[in-house]
């Protein structure tokens, strides 16, 4: 019967490939030498080059501890680690930011890193950098870029007003801000242009400036949600800003940072509060003519302090080469590594060798003010609380975005902060 | 084992309800009792799709259910532990997962609704004498056979505030159009339900297609001469012989709708602000992000128990409905 | 049966809008393809594109491993496909011909899976697979696509062996032939076409299952076509919109052939049940 022999070499095939496309992910082989996967998230073309390139001299020097580059994405970052962790499938090096390890961390899916580390990453990255990536004591990453969040400015604009342009030594207080906000209003054209997809991280970030903290660890470490005067400031600010003032466009509440770029260049925002790695696109897309300067961030009660969750790279619990993948940070983590990293992502280091390099210190594009931010950044609030990002998501995240649209009020926000979050905590915290 | 997802599951539905129409009058034939008592041989030949049953379906679903009484959660550095109820006690208090879950049923009924009264109307078109019948046939069955990932790609491009053709159109008629669709607080539900009742048309289409040929010609043609009008024609004849397929199609579609994921998953993640976090998602969440494998497990025990208990009353009333006429 | 001619002016004024509101998503998925960047920049978005391209096409062969997620889809699919059948058809064979108690209860099984949210099973079979250490392993989504596509494949293949009239095995059988040789020698060739229809359908199902694949897979080299559209889409939710549209319409061919071929068979053979019926 042919069709039934062709059905049976048809099935043959498809095993026998099955078979191969099975075998050929394999981690570690049997010859001796080690390969170790490195799950990267870069994602800027520049970005991406630099890390592929040093992960081909680490080779070039090593020939006995490979390194494979994985190419993985923020977007799902959290969810397909935490279903390779699960399913034993990890890579061997992840790369990640410090607000997402907690879980990893508490659930022992990462190596502690404490006596791993050498002299030399420990002393040039500092203590703060290092708080947020330990949990309970061990480290369980090495935190290697960051960025502060800035004001992005049509320099035109703001020429054209006249208003006393900011610096990191004398920054515009949040009451200062939102006046000259107003100043640069009308006209169907705003002040400034909030992109607040993600509003926890930004306003939790920015709060700190105002002495908001909103997470209390009681005398047991047990976490609960308060949100007080300090954490109120930010947030009425930028309410007020687009409810009273009709100084913060409406529009972009919902919208990522890259859909405000438009409107910065066709005239319409005259600021946008971004990450300092937007500078990039804005570099790249921006229209002939266009200027711009990088402002910090308005200044409160803490000062210029802001909350940052720096990038970082960790090692997973079950790689069996621990030491060789600690090696391989180190190296991927020199100085002048750092640098061209920094440099790809268009971010600042962590390390103080490479902040120091002239290369980030111009006044070209901004990162003057950039690095001259550093010192004042902080871990973020709450990214050691268990629990957090199920909080941000399905709590915080919503809640600020009605209050934002007008939807709801200040005190329906805080019930909802408080309330509905702390039940959430508490299911992590038994 | 859990069917396909709503799009996909179209056509065992189908088929289901007319397999089990077109096998009713036979059934009898071939089973002889007499045989059945000798006869070792079915259980040789049920092995081979009995093991893969109970291993992947029947074993994990009641592993499940045990799930949902311990705190099984990501990590290994606690042991899991039975708790009880904690879980369902938690449950009762978590007012975002019962927000989901009326966001659930307002999905289910907002896509199932439209989709059987426009699937009627396409039906119903198409079971008359019309040219560019073959044209509304072959895209009728567009939506069934793509995969509900390029659907909600597809609808993402089609809602997309600037390059969008819906925008592009609204503009174009003086509608404004600046809407961002998926991402207003406002308008991401109902964008999202037409998606859905667009992915779920055609099988409830060829279902209700199949229901109507089966309506018996004569009895039509007997109710036009004695003058009855189209729409109680439409009563006394054609809903009567409908009625079974079309209870059987509402019953599934809803369950399947309830359950849906993919599309929603694609088109908005669940925001803004979690207006359109239907209940699959926010189980898919808390198990696979946030690792909460327990009180996931929960959440599913209570969807089936809430869907079940539904259903049974949906049924229920519409069949005794059926009877007091 | 005359109709009025102004009912079937508007019977047709509904048949257009029907397919309007059913081509234009896809219309516009198309013309998207085939769009260049420039035009799709623009501000006035038109249906048909003003100077179209393959470049989208090259982009997205470059920037993403569509190659590999489609030879990955493809293999997954075809061996859900082949083990589906060749696992279900003596099962439904004995659910046709057998009024066991086992058969009573696959029966009851097919129908009660159909109302399971699937989320309740992921869980436990994400554990049982990592015991298995069958997480992230093509191998290991195939036998989930078995299962899953077990209950249409065991109710459309109970449909055609009831079709095969019993008394044809039974001259076998007096001719001495045992019961697997009846199987395999009568049964299965008349069967011959339903069983196609059904892998096809199993292939299609599998095809386009995206759930299971996203849980279950997580190395890039492993994704299958849907996973991989998904992660196109991008972090900030704004992806390349050109390339974007240009994979998803490459990744529907298969399914949209598949079922023009079948199509026919599934459509006749339902109307052909319900008018006999």
């Amino acid at each position: 019967m042919s069709p039934m022999t062709r059905v049976r070499t048809l099935v043959g095939a498809i095993a026998l490939a099955l078979l191969l496309a099975g075998c050929s992910s394999g981690g570690t082989r049997d010859d001796g030498r080690v390969t170790l996967r490195f799950q990267s998230l870069a994602w800027q073309k520049e970005s991406v080059e630099a890390t592929r390139e040093l992960v081909d001299e680490w080779n070039a020097l090593h020939p006995d501890i490979r390194v494979e580059y994985v190419q993985g994405s923020w977007d799902s970052v959290h969810d397909q680690l935490l279903t390779s962790f699960e399913g034993g499938e990890a890579p061997d090096i992840v790369h990640d930011a410090s607000d997402d390890l907690a879980d990893f961390a508490y659930g022992g899916h990462l190596a502690d890193l404490t006596d791993l580390l050498p002299e030399r990453l420990t002393s040039d990255i500092p203590a703060l950098s290092w708080q947020s990536v330990t949990f309970d004591d061990g480290i369980y990453g090495v935190p290697f870029l960051q960025e502060p969040r800035v004001l992005i400015a049509d320099s035109a604009r703001l020429k054209e007003s006249g208003v006393r342009v900011p610096t990191p030594e004398d920054p515009w207080s949040w009451a200062e801000f939102r006046q000259v906000t107003k100043e640069l209003s009308g006209d169907g054209r705003y002040g400034v242009a909030w992109p607040l997809k993600d509003p926890v991280s930004a306003t939790l970030n920015l709060s700190l400036s105002a002495g908001g903290r909103l997470f209390h660890r009681d005398a047991e470490g047990k976490v609960t949600v308060r949100f007080e005067e300090g954490d109120e400031i930010v947030p009425r600010t930028i309410s007020e800003q687009v409810g009273a003032d009709h100084s913060a466009s409406p529009t972009t509440l919902g919208s990522g940072g890259s859909d405000t770029l438009p409107g910065l260049f066709a005239g319409k925002y005259a600021m946008v509060p971004l990450g300092f790695s937007y500078r990039q696109q804005i570099a790249q897309q921006a229209p002939e003519g266009f200027e711009w300067q990088v402002l910090p961030a308005p200044a409160g009660a803490g000062g210029l302090a802001q909350g940052v969750s720096p990038q970082t790279l960790s090692v997973a619990e079950d790689c069996p080469h621990k030491q060789e993948a600690v090696a391989f940070l180190d190296f991927l983590l020199q100085p002048r590594n750092m640098v061209r990293l920094a440099l790809g992502d268009w971010m600042l280091p962590t390390g103080r060798q490479a902040l120091a390099d002239p290369a980030l210190r111009t006044p070209e594009h901004g990162w003057a003010v950039g690095t001259a931010l550093a010192s004042h950044l902080r871990p973020a609030p709450a990214q050691s609380v268990r629990g957090y990002p199920e909080w941000k998501d399905k709590v915080a995240t919503p809640a600020l975005q009605e209050y934002y649209s007008g939807a709801i009020g200040l005190g329906e926000l805080r019930k909802r902060l408080e309330k509905d979050g702390n039940l959430v905590l508490a299911r992590y915290q038994r | 084992m859990a069917g396909p997802t709503p799009t996909r599951k179209g056509a065992d539905a189908v088929t289901s309800v007319t397999e089990a129409r077109r096998s009713a009058p036979r059934a009898p034939g071939p089973a002889r009792p007499g045989r059945r008592a000798v006869d070792h041989g079915p259980w040789f030949l049920v092995l081979p799709a009995l093991i893969p049953i109970l291993v992947l379906s029947v074993g994990p679903l009641l592993y499940g259910i045990m799930l949902a009484f311990t705190d099984a959660q990501s990590g290994r550095t606690e042991p899991t532990r039975w708790i009880g109820t904690l879980n369902f006690q938690d449950l009762l208090q978590d007012t975002l997962f019962w927000e989901s879950f009326r966001i659930g049923l307002v999905w289910a009924v907002g896509v199932t609704v439209p989709q059987f009264l426009l699937a009627l109307g396409l039906a119903l078109l198409l079971n008359q004498d019309l040219r560019l019948r073959w044209a509304a046939r072959a895209l009728a069955i567009v939506p069934w056979a793509m995969p509900e990932v390029v659907v909600g790609i597809m609808w993402r491009l089609t809602y997309n505030p600037d390059a969008g053709i819906l925008n592009e159109t609204l503009r174009d008629l003086g509608f404004g159009g600046d809407r961002d669709w998926l991402s207003g607080l406002a308008t991401a539900l109902p964008a999202v339900i037409v998606v859905g009742v667009w992915a779920g048309m055609p099988q409830t289409t060829v279902a209700l297609l199949a229901g109507l040929q089966n309506t018996p010609r004569e009895l039509h043609e007997a109710a036009a001469v004695d003058g009855a009008g189209a729409w109680r024609r439409f009563r006394t004849v054609t809903w009567p012989a409908l009625r079974p397929v079309a209870l059987a199609i509402t019953a599934l579609n809803l369950i399947w709708n309830f359950n849906s994921f993919a599309l929603v998953y694609v088109l908005t993640n669940g925001g803004p602000g979690g207006r359109t976090r239907l209940p699959m998602l926010f189980a898919y969440e808390e198990a696979f992000r946030y690792g909460q494998f327990g009180y996931a497990a929960a959440m599913g025990c209570v969807m089936v128990a809430v869907i079940s208990v539904l259903l049974a009353v949906f049924l229920v009333g519409r069949l005794r409905g059926g009877d007091e006429r | 049966m005359r109709t009025r001619p102004a009912a079937r002016a508007g019977q047709y004024a509904a048949l257009l809008a029907y397919l309007v509101f059913l081509a234009f998503p896809f219309v516009w998925l198309a013309s998207t393809a085939f769009k260049p960047a420039t035009e799709l920049a623009g501000l006035h978005p038109t249906w048909i594109p003003k100077d179209p391209t393959l470049a989208n096409f090259r982009q997205a062969f470059d920037e993403q491993p569509l190659l590999r997620a489609a030879l990955n889809s493809l293999l997954t699919a075809s061996a859900a496909a082949l083990v589906a059948v060749a696992v279900a058809t003596p099962m439904a064979y004995v659910m046709a011909r057998h009024r066991s108690a086992l058969a009573r209860a696959a029966t009851g099984w097919v129908v009660v899976s159909q109302a399971f949210p699937f989320v309740l099973l992921i869980i436990p079979l994400f554990l049982v697979l990592k015991n298995l250490r069958l997480i992230d392993s093509l191998p290991g989504l195939v036998l989930v696509h078995v299962v899953w596509s077990l209950p249409f494949a065991l109710w459309m293949l109970t449909g055609y062996v009831r079709a095969v009239p019993a008394e044809l095995e039974e001259a076998a059988a007096v001719d001495g032939a045992g019961r697997l040789r009846t199987l395999v020698s009568v049964t299965v060739p008349l069967l011959a076409p339903g069983i196609a229809a059904t892998a096809l359908f199993a292939f299609v199902t599998a095809w386009n299952e995206f759930f299971f694949a996203l849980v279950l897979l997580k190395t890039p080299e492993q994704q299958t076509l849907p996973v991989l559209l998904t992660r196109f889409i991008g972090a900030e939710g704004v992806a390349d919109l050109g390339p974007l549209a240009a994979a998803a319409f490459l990744a529907t061919l298969p399914s949209l052939l598949v079922f023009a071929l079948i199509q026919r068979r599934i459509t006749g053979s339902l109307l052909a049940g319900a008018v006999k019926g």
